[in-house]
């Protein structure tokens, strides 16, 4: 598996590439913004991992580039400021995780194999509803053609109602799905997912059946 | 008042000056008065007195003899109270009103008539005038003398002069009042002064306003350009604090790299000891750069969409290994308007958030509204939230942000420090989904 380790300091990324070679990856280097866009521009990766303050071309600017651009592939941003804002920004910019510096490079491993895991693990499948489509190998869905990123819970309350196409759901059905064993008070989640499920994909795309639960109709609005 | 108020001082030295001033305008009001019923009780008595004389004549024998004699009244009762009386080289002439007594000696020119007061007969004082008379020139001089009792008008005049006295001292009370009200008047700026001081040392983007009078004007401009010179030497000093803490970070990363490999070579105990090391000076570097943002943000101003910035960080958080496994929710008006700068806020609510995730079982929610003029983000977990010492230790003033370690009690503490900074409150307390609920309040104004 190929990574590029875009740090502009030699001995972190020294460190990292050494550590990153020993769990298996092969790792190009990079020092500098504007090589790191090009390499991550023309060759595919099966992960980035990205330093925001880098020299010439910062770290945000690449990856809403490559974006822009159509890369898709899993990117893990490192921030020395660490502090909200940058990481909201990272995260709009598309990155798919972060890590604060200094951080384990243990952990870095971890979040990296992680990544990796989830964009190559799944078949490329796609499930649709109406104007819905769920994207099962990238946990993304489209509505009418608008592509909306989906936390893990949301994609998975949303694949089981893809699942049990035209059939209404009950919240109490759905929070056993989504954490085994349940309780009355699970449905409170229940619905908090659903009102922000609503809320990114229009709110016709799912109906309440009072009383009776839900049904995923990928209706447009 | 203390001894050395300016206040104090003022109201006396009016107080002194205007009493002197009174004093001295008494007695002079009292000495012209005084003159001027003298001059008047010695030209009636002078104009009684050449009419005596223009009577007078000499006997043979040289007593003097008055022709005709004035005839008031009060020549004629015994002890009237106004006498004449002549008195010549053969013997003396005088009002019936002397009966057997004599007005005293005084001394007589010859050119005018003499003015003097004199214990008189009867025991009274009297008003007297006098002169040498010679009523042809081989005769010798005759002594004329008019006299009136002046006890009468004395009492008059010790009336005024009391009366007058009693005037001049309510004068004075009145215009040491007025002189109150003017220094309490022109004092009033300073009041003014020292409230904007008082404010200019909680906050150093404070500054005294510049339409006070043109007297302290050049002070407050004074004071004015040190305040400016303090802040931006603290802004110097906190830039280089986060700049130093931000430049550590990433040669930080590179000693707990170099840990992980002595690890990988079998040198455990070195390396436990370099991540312990490498831990201690991470939280430092934090809480610097929360303190440093803390007071950053204090009268910076700014203003931030709470909705936006709730949704970039729960989109943030719920990637976190903790996050994917809770469901969000977030119910907060997309028209609602904070006077609070976004990173801070989202510094704040990023905090908030995060903890809460940590602790929830299932659900965190964020809500916001308006509630009695004031802007109030809540934050509530469904977990189990914190035991009501743990919340008081929590919210202790004077914990600070290092002292309470990592985890937990940090975030909280930077959520105290921005909140205070932001002018805002930080309240913890049980959340109606059985856990924890922090609350954020802003008074909007």
């Amino acid at each position: 598996m190929r990574v590029l380790l875009v740090e502009d300091d030699p001995d972190l990324a020294e460190d990292v590439a050494r550590a990153l070679t020993a769990a298996g990856f092969v790792v190009d280097r990079s020092g500098n913004g504007e090589d790191a866009w090009f390499q991550g521009d023309v060759e595919d990766y099966a992960l980035v991992i990205l330093d925001l303050g880098l020299p010439r071309l910062d770290g945000l600017t690449i990856l809403k580039r490559w974006r822009s651009a159509g890369r898709t592939m899993p990117v893990l941003i490192l921030t020395a400021r660490g502090d909200w804002t940058e990481k909201v920004e990272g995260i709009e910019a598309g990155a798919d995780d972060y890590m604060a510096k200094p951080f384990a490079v243990g952990e870095l491993i971890a979040r990296a194999r992680a990544l990796v895991r989830r964009a190559a693990g799944h078949a490329t499948a796609t499930l649709k509803v109406g104007e819905l489509a769920i994207d099962t190998a990238r946990m993304t869905a489209s509505i009418g053609g608008r592509q909306t990123q989906l936390s893990q819970l949301e994609y998975r309350l949303l694949n089981f109602l893809g699942h049990e196409q035209d059939r209404v759901v009950s919240a109490g059905e759905i929070a056993e799905h989504l954490y085994g064993a349940s309780d009355g008070q699970d449905t409170n989640a229940v619905e908090a997912i659903v009102t922000r499920l609503r809320r990114k994909l229009g709110s016709r795309a799912i109906e309440t059946r009072r009383g009776l639960g839900y049904l995923l109709t990928g209706q447009i609005e | 008042m203390k001894r050395s108020s300016l206040r104090l001082r003022l109201l006396l030295g009016a107080a002194i000056a205007v009493f002197l001033a009174l004093a001295l305008a008494w007695g002079g009001i009292s000495l012209l008065i005084h003159q001027h019923i003298e001059t008047r009780e010695a030209a009636q008595l002078r104009s009684v007195a050449e009419r005596v004389v223009a009577g007078l004549t000499l006997d043979a024998a040289g007593k003097p003899m008055i022709d005709p004699a004035p005839s008031d009244a009060a020549f004629q009762a015994i002890a009237g109270g106004t006498y004449w009386q002549a008195i010549g080289p053969g013997g003396s002439a005088q009002s019936p009103s002397l009966w057997d007594q004599s007005l005293p000696e005084a001394a007589a020119s010859g050119d005018d008539w003499t003015t003097a007061t004199v214990p008189g007969p009867f025991g009274k004082q009297l008003t007297m005038v006098s002169r040498r008379i010679q009523p042809d020139r081989r005769a010798r001089d005759v002594i004329v003398r008019v006299a009136a009792d002046d006890s009468e008008m004395r009492d008059a005049l010790r009336e005024f002069d009391a009366e007058l006295a009693l005037s001049l001292a309510f004068l004075w009370v009145v215009l040491s009042l007025a002189a109150y009200f003017q220094v309490s008047l022109g004092l009033r700026p300073l009041d003014r002064l020292r409230r904007e001081l008082d404010r200019l040392r909680r906050s150093p983007a404070a500054r005294l306003s510049d339409n006070h009078p043109a007297e302290i004007l050049p002070l407050t401009e004074a004071i004015n350009a040190m305040a400016a010179a303090r802040e931006s030497d603290l802004a110097r000093a906190r830039r280089r604090a986060a700049d130093l803490a931000h430049s550590l970070k990433t040669p930080l990363a590179v000693v707990a790299a170099q840990s992980r490999r002595a690890r990988d070579e079998g040198a455990t105990s070195a390396a436990e000891g370099i991540d312990r090391a490498v831990t201690a000076v991470g939280a430092a570097l934090e809480a610097e750069l929360a303190r440093s943002r803390a007071a950053a943000a204090r009268g910076s101003g700014g203003e931030s969409n709470p909705s936006e910035v709730a949704d970039g960080l729960i989109s943030v958080i719920e990637r976190t290994e903790k996050g994917e496994q809770i469901a969000f929710s977030a119910d907060l008006a997309s028209n609602l308007r904070l006077a609070v700068d976004s990173s801070d806020l989202a510094e704040m609510l990023g905090a908030l958030i995060e903890n809460a995730s940590r602790h929830a079982r299932r659900h965190v929610a964020v809500s916001g509204d308006l509630e009695d003029g004031a802007i109030v983000l809540r934050v509530e977990d469904d977990g189990p939230g914190m035991e009501d010492a743990a919340i008081t230790r929590a919210m202790e003033r004077g914990v600070r942000i290092d002292e309470t370690g990592g985890g937990h009690g940090f975030g909280l503490a930077i959520v105290r420090d921005l909140a205070e900074a932001t002018e805002g409150e930080f309240r913890l307390g049980r959340s109606k989904l059985g856990g924890l609920s922090a609350e954020l309040r802003w008074q909007s104004d």
